[in-house]
């Protein structure tokens, strides 16, 4: 899988305020890579960082392989869209002059295609409407058409629904899905919004104070988020045995803790334990979430 | 760069401060013609176009300060620098089209000033006494005071990233050149004799006028300031462009250097920012 996005041990200090410390990520093609951390985290730093607005103190990075000290690294810049905190908008200007300027600012030979791109981000109708008066939800969509002008393969987006209300949030959902699935688009998404980033990312990073803790694919995280029940016994092996006849997906974890993944209502399932004279001596639920998992791994207290 | 200017050519056109600024210099240029015309006929004053034609650039430099923050502060209030950057395109290559664009609105503003004056002015009073070579020379050399002026607002512009702050400082520091300007062009204007009236009899009220050396009259060290002074604040080129015919030809010099300097440090500390 070709690599996208590539840091070693990056670091960023502003005097002797140190914002960034080691960080190091991975971002492969095609991926929706969500960059979780609190506010203040690092996150939008590291972004900065990765788009040339400012230097690390001190490691390097490199997009589509190319090293950040390159001389090229402006030119493999031209491959990147992105938007870091708010869009880059004229608030004088329509979409469509917006999109203009950008088209200009880019190099494109014509203006064709600005109506595809009004369309794709939903915003077809606004006529000549200035973008000073847009939503929050309309400005963030004509940031990720401005974004998209020059057919970018790899999409930043810092903390895009952000203010957004729910059917913004859920229209800049469907349209990040939709560029990953339609115009193979990688993303990094850079978010405090976990059960939002839960519904689109297929590779996490969880940041905190400045350091990357854990990266893992949305495959290996919900494993770790299944629904499961814990019960510790002294007789596995019969346990085991029901477990099997029963086909319930299990799994020994040592003598005496055995887990049981799926949906299963607990009480039933005591009961028909019980029914078999098999008694557990102690039985834990587990249902995680992304948010607990964060917290669990910051070491954090969840306050629900 | 040409992606930028074009782009940024693309921007102005449809910017309101850039048309409000163009009604502003023809509206100008319009009424100057007119009140001297009016003065003309009722008082008899002999009007010299050549001299309507240099009084812009003496104001000018506050214009091109509000412009200036008006037009770039808008860059990084709207994340357009940002955006410049992240698609590829080189910091100095943002700096020098942001110059360039400056420059060329703040010319063709003194251009359309200079077009109106001459149209309207010309069959109303002639093409007055100055030699047409000396009014070229002199229209060249307010060319590069409004580069000079351009070049130092750009560099604050692009150095401070808040647009409010932009047009605080720049429009302070114009205000701060013409007052520099003024003041030394006063201490050189300084007679070296006052005239002082002496009492001779208190009852009859008689009296005599003498001239005793003024004590204000700067020495020649002071001279030597004041002028270098002069000579390197562009409002102080525009008052010796306007007034004087003589030793101009080192203010184009002066002007170069600003603008080097501006620039260059401009580029410089452009290429160091932390952008947000």
């Amino acid at each position: 899988m070709e690599t996208i996005l590539e840091t070693h041990n990056l670091e960023k200090r502003y005097n002797d305020f140190r914002v960034l410390n080691d960080v190091n990520i991975h971002i492969e093609k095609g991926s929706i890579y969500g960059l979780i951390g609190k506010n203040g985290a690092g996150k939008t730093t590291i972004i900065r960082i990765i788009c040339g607005l400012q230097e690390p103190t001190c490691g390097t990075y490199t997009i589509y392989g190319e090293f950040n000290s390159s001389s090229n690294i402006s030119n493999i810049r031209k491959r990147i869209g992105a938007i870091i905190e708010t869009p880059s908008i004229y608030g004088e200007m329509s979409a469509k002059d917006n999109l203009i300027e950008q088209y200009k600012l880019v190099g494109m030979p014509s203006l064709d295609g600005i109506d595809e791109l009004l369309k794709l981000v939903g915003l077809e109708n606004v006529g000549k409407k200035k973008a000073k008066h847009f939503s929050l939800g309309m400005k963030q969509r004509l940031g990720i058409a401005i974004s998209l002008v020059n057919n970018p393969d790899f999409l930043i987006l810092d903390e895009p629904i952000n203010g957004l209300d729910p059917q913004g949030i859920i229209e800049i959902r469907e349209l990040i899905l939709k560029l990953n699935k339609e115009r193979r688009i990688t993303i990094l998404i850079s978010s405090h919004y976990l059960d939002e980033l839960s519904k689109i990312a297929t590779h996490y990073g969880f940041l905190d104070n400045g350091s990357i803790i854990n990266e893992i694919s949305s495959g290996e995280l919900m494993k770790k988020m299944e629904h499961k029940i814990e019960l510790t016994v002294n007789n596995t092996k019969e346990f085991v045995k029901y477990f099997e006849e029963n086909n319930i997906e299990y799994e020994v974890i040592n003598n005496k803790i055995i887990n049981i993944y799926g949906s299963h209502n607990l009480s039933k399932l005591i009961r028909q334990l019980s029914n078999k004279n098999l008694i557990a001596e102690d039985i834990h639920e587990y249902e995680e979430t992304l948010e607990n998992y964060y917290m669990n791994l910051i070491g954090g207290v969840k306050h629900d | 760069m040409i992606k930028l200017l074009n782009a940024g050519f693309t921007r102005l056109r449809k910017n309101k401060a850039f048309w409000i600024w163009t009604i502003f210099s023809i509206c100008l240029a319009s009424c100057m013609t007119l009140i001297n015309y009016s003065d003309m006929k009722k008082f008899g004053d002999v009007i010299e176009i050549g001299q309507l034609m240099l009084n812009y650039p003496t104001m000018i430099g506050i214009i091109i300060a509000i412009f200036t923050s008006l037009f770039l502060g808008v860059e990084y209030s709207d994340g357009a620098i940002r955006n410049k950057i992240i698609i590829g395109h080189k910091r100095i290559n943002i700096y020098l089209s942001n110059f360039i664009i400056i420059t060329a609105t703040s010319l063709f503003q003194y251009i359309i000033y200079l077009i109106i004056i001459l149209s309207l002015g010309a069959p109303l009073f002639g093409m007055g006494t100055l030699p047409i070579q000396t009014l070229i020379v002199k229209v060249l050399l307010m060319c590069a005071v409004i580069i000079t002026y351009s070049s130092i607002c750009t560099f604050i512009a692009i150095e401070c990233s808040n647009k409010t702050l932009t047009a605080v400082i720049n429009i302070m520091s114009i205000f701060t050149l013409l007052m520099v300007a003024t003041y030394c062009y006063s201490r050189l204007g300084t007679p070296p004799y006052i005239e002082v009236a002496k009492i001779n009899d208190k009852n009859s009220g008689n009296y005599e006028i003498t001239q005793e050396p003024n004590p204000k009259y700067p020495t020649e060290e002071e001279k030597k300031v004041y002028q270098t002074l002069l000579n390197v604040n562009p409002a102080g080129q525009t008052f010796q462009v306007g007034e004087k015919n003589d030793g101009l030809e080192i203010l184009p010099v002066y002007s170069l250097g600003i603008i080097i300097v501006s620039t260059t440090l401009g580029l410089v500390l452009f290429e160091q920012k932390n952008l947000k």
